[in-house]
């Protein structure tokens, strides 16, 4: 690849772009003078640091950002926001940026006009369809932000291949939830007396307002627990840390489930009324006991029996928190770990109540009147999900996203779509991420020259930054309970600073210049006010005045007598599995790998509080954080570094099956000695990204592409490293 | 006239930085300039360990140390106060910085020993330092000392403090919640 640095960077931009000239690289004095020479502009829109999308307060001067505050009415910021929050946001200056189309050209890249990158990918994505079929083509997006778009733009082509990144995240969860319970409940901490947190970290993978309840509820006096292989930042505020061997969170739950059924602690009307396959679930497991569970766990069996009771004896205000990605997911156990996360919570009789869990509340909208594309056959979906005979259970509305390179490389998939994703760095085996490059067309539309767009773009057609862009109104809800349904708007709160365009403008360009015309007719404004038309007294202009607006219908106890699942019952036994040959209750299953020799390690990951994955790798604020604290240092337990002759800083070599890398470690009392752990943000590997590029490791450096068969999971923490000291 | 002072609740932190970066924004900071840091530390061993958290940042000392040893009076007393920077008197000595006994002084790009402001410019509107007020754990309560009706001085009355370094005589505007 040729050198990309910024001033060739800067020149390309102005021989190629007829864009004002704005203030895009303002040193601080400028910054200041422009600053304080403006009326202050406030105006409400939603962060892009993660996916709480916290309603913030944007305030401006002259279209430069001053800084940013959380709404206080937010379901999830309360008036507060995190590092990234305010980081992402800094990051509309980053030179990183990618400031109008560009093409690949042999290793590097050409400035092109919108006309031009149309005109061009509409040709080659029309011979594609033409010799292919429409479904050779693939979308995968971070998701589900862009699905309305580019749903139309499927339809258009004829592909039934929408996917999400999901399969790297919380898809054990999202599988398991509907099938077992009809939809996923959250939990209403602040109300709740005792709060088991396994695989959920508030203050890592942060929810501000989240955070704020849980200090509301220790205030109260509930009880705080919190089951982790590493001291995570919620353990600090715990009553009790409890250090789980890494891998083996199913078979605690197991222990406690059978505590509370072997002691008659659990809720047996609830479970006598509303829930199927109870016996089978009992028959399976009778052997499953504390004692079992402490084998298994390295948790004294006393304790496993005691939080079950500490728990019966609160409840119905006990929760398993639901979790992200469904507890401590990413194992060969993970579907059968969520399902234990519906089932604990089952037992404990919790379900619709206050101070336990209770559904998402919403309001309806309405949509915007367009032009229906015609129906085009389409075959079954490339990535096997929800086919038979490949992974029938796995959800065909979000996909396999790890697939992708294997489906380019055996020809079923000749044309990607990559928008707000980046799978170069979070999807597994970069080397094997980066022969989605192999694609015969592929267009990434990307923020910023992430590794996905430095390394496998044919076309990169950059979107307006979140600052820059009006989206269509949505519900705030989910992983925080909250008895009002609330709606919330994310809108232009700087005029875009580059020739960037908004998404639906992209698609439309593309697919206009494949003949589609008329399809995207519809402006901002018209969707917005289209999505509101449901819903009374809330005009377009109240919405964006307030940011948030809060309802008073609301959420009352009381479960509803059948349930949106196969049996209209909470499913302990879930036919959709059983009959596709898997178990359709959880019993235990060992995770796939366990390290065995005296410097083997399972690489574990999670997040850190001031980064947010890979999209803010490159952040020069988050990135000082990292200094000051060597975020980026790999955490093993003292007595395992001791052993190994390791010190505090030390480089050390790390080798997997997949590569061989080096980083300097963190000695620690604060993790299990059978693992070490990383921050799941490091290990940035584009050039074009001068902050970031080179820092740490990532866990997806050291990880195979493997796929979970129930729900699509990647197996993520299914690493086993040997680790020695120096560079070898 | 107003005293400020800020109370830290320190076993309230979780360490996400947030109050850092909503400082280097509220004042428009390059991102190796911080007014604010935490302290971590370990203390036992695994896994009867915990973690400690103490936010750090300039104390507003009654009696400042870096105060006295200025050679240009460009490091002054307000009238409430207030600790601030003369940057037009500073002449880059950094005699400051080595008197402070909590080490907050850093120098900006112009070889100004900068620092916490405790957001001189905005409290006298009643606002809340952004320090405080995007922390999601409620760590940070600035207030008005002498007011027995403030935030700050409720939750004084209520709880054991303690400052650090007093030995040094330095009179701290900054309580630490004992625990």
């Amino acid at each position: 690849m040729n050198k990309f640095n910024r001033r060739t960077f800067l020149k390309a931009t102005a021989a190629a772009s007829a864009v004002a000239a704005v203030p895009v690289y303002l040193n601080f004095s400028e910054h200041k003078k422009v600053a304080s020479e403006a009326p202050l502009k406030k105006v409400w829109t939603q962060c892009n640091g993660c996916s709480s999308m916290c309603t913030k307060a944007v305030y401006s001067k002259n279209n430069r950002l001053w800084k940013v505050e959380g709404h206080p009415l937010h379901l999830k910021a309360g008036g507060r926001l995190c590092a990234r929050g305010h980081g992402v946001a800094i990051d509309v200056y980053n030179p990183s940026r990618v400031d109008q189309p560009y093409k690949r050209v042999g290793d590097s890249f050409e400035p092109i006009s919108w006309e031009q990158a149309n005109a061009e990918i509409g040709e080659k994505l029309t011979n594609i369809v033409d010799q292919h079929s429409g479904d050779s083509v693939l979308w995968v997006e971070h998701g589900p932000r862009g699905k309305f778009y580019a749903d139309i733009f499927l339809d258009l082509i004829g592909s039934p291949n929408y996917c999400t990144h999901y399969s790297t995240c919380f898809t054990s969860k999202t599988n398991v939830w509907p099938k077992m319970v009809g939809s996923s409940l959250a939990a209403d901490h602040e109300n709740a007396d005792y709060l088991l947190f396994a695989g959920r970290n508030f203050a890592g993978g942060i929810i501000p307002n989240g955070m704020s309840k849980i200090h509301k509820a220790l205030e109260r006096g509930a009880k705080l627990v919190v089951v982790d292989p590493k001291y995570n930042e919620m353990a600090k505020l715990a009553d009790e840390w409890i250090p789980i061997r890494p891998g083996t969170d199913l078979a605690f739950f197991l222990g406690i489930a059978h505590t509370l059924i072997s002691e008659n602690l659990y809720d047996y009307r609830f479970i006598g009324r509303h829930v199927h396959g109870f016996y089978e679930f009992w028959e399976a497991n009778k052997t499953a006991d504390a004692d079992w569970a402490a084998e298994v766990t390295g948790i004294p069996a006393e304790t496993i029996r005691r939080i079950a009771r500490e728990m019966a004896a609160k409840a119905p205000k006990a929760i398993l928190e639901p979790g992200w990605h469904g507890l401590h997911a990413h194992y060969a156990n993970s579907t059968q770990t969520a399902q234990m996360n519906v089932i604990v919570n089952a037992l404990l009789g919790n379900f619709y109540k206050i101070g336990g869990l209770y559904p998402a509340q919403n309001v309806p909208f309405g949509s915007v009147d367009r032009k229906i594309p015609r129906f085009k056959r389409r075959g079954d979906r490339a990535d096997g999900a929800g086919v038979a005979g490949k992974y029938p259970t796995v959800e065909p509305g979000r996909g396999i996203a790890q697939l992708t390179p294997k489906l380019i490389e055996d020809g079923t998939i000749k044309a990607v779509f990559i928008y707000h994703y980046n799978p170069l760095r979070t999807a597994p085996n970069p080397e094997e991420q980066k022969k989605i490059k192999n694609a015969e067309l592929v267009v990434v539309i990307p923020t910023d020259w992430n590794e996905t767009a430095v390394y496998t773009a044919d076309y990169v057609l950059p979107e307006h930054y979140y600052l820059e862009r009006t989206e269509a109104p949505r519900n705030v809800n989910g992983h925080v309970a909250h008895i009002y349904p609330q709606i919330a708007i994310r809108q232009t709160a700087l005029e875009p600073i580059h020739n960037t365009r908004h998404l639906k403008d992209i698609i439309d360009g593309i697919a206009t210049s494949m003949g589609y015309e008329g399809y995207f007719d519809f402006t901002l404004d018209e969707e917005v006010e289209a999505a509101l038309t449901t819903i009374e007294d809330v005009s377009r202009e109240r919405l964006y005045e307030e940011g948030v607006i809060e309802f008073t219908s609301h959420f009352v106890e009381g479960i509803p007598s059948e349930h949106n699942t196969s049996t209209g019952k909470v499913n302990f036994s879930v036919p959709e599995y059983a009959e596709h040959g898997f178990s359709g209750f959880p019993t235990w299953v060992p995770p796939a790998t366990w390290p065995k020799a005296e410097n083997e390690f399972r690489l574990i990951h999670g997040k850190q509080p001031w980064h947010s994955h890979s999209v803010t790798s490159n952040n020069p604020y988050l990135l000082e954080m990292t200094k000051k604290y060597n975020g980026e240092w790999m955490w093993m337990n003292a007595i395992r570094a001791e052993k190994l002759g390791i010190k505090n800083g030390d480089v050390v070599t790390i080798h997997s099956s997949v590569s061989t890398k080096q980083a300097k470690v963190k000695v620690t009392e604060l993790l299990h000695p059978d693992c070490v752990w990383v921050a799941n943000s490091y290990g940035n590997y584009s050039p074009r990204q001068k902050n970031g590029y080179g820092i740490g490791v990532n866990f997806n450096d050291f990880l195979e592409v493997m796929v979970e068969p129930m729900a699509g999971g990647t197996n993520c923490q299914e690493i086993i490293v040997s680790i020695t000291k120096g560079v070898s | 006239m107003a005293k400020f002072g800020m109370l830290i609740d320190a076993s309230r932190c979780t360490g996400c930085g947030a109050c850092q970066i909503a400082c280097q924004m509220q004042h428009q900071l390059p991102p190796h300039l911080q007014f604010n840091r935490l302290e971590f530390r370990e203390r036992g061993k695994y896994p009867n360990v915990r973690q400690e958290i103490v936010p750090v940042q300039c104390m507003h000392c009654d009696n400042p140390p870096c105060l006295h040893v200025c050679p240009t009076h460009a490091t002054y007393k307000r009238s409430d106060g207030l600790v601030l920077v003369d940057h037009r008197k500073c002449i880059g000595c950094k005699y400051c910085m080595t008197a402070c006994p909590y080490d907050v002084r850093t120098l900006n790009d112009d070889r100004v020993p900068e620092k916490c402001k405790f957001c001189a410019d905005t409290v006298v509107q009643g606002e809340e330092p952004p320090c405080a007020s995007t922390c999601m754990c409620g760590v940070r309560t600035f207030g008005d000392l002498d007011d027995p009706n403030s935030e700050i001085s409720k939750k004084m009355a209520k709880v054991d403090v303690y400052q650090l370094i007093t030995e040094k005589g330095t009179k701290p505007r900054i309580y630490y919640v004992k625990k």
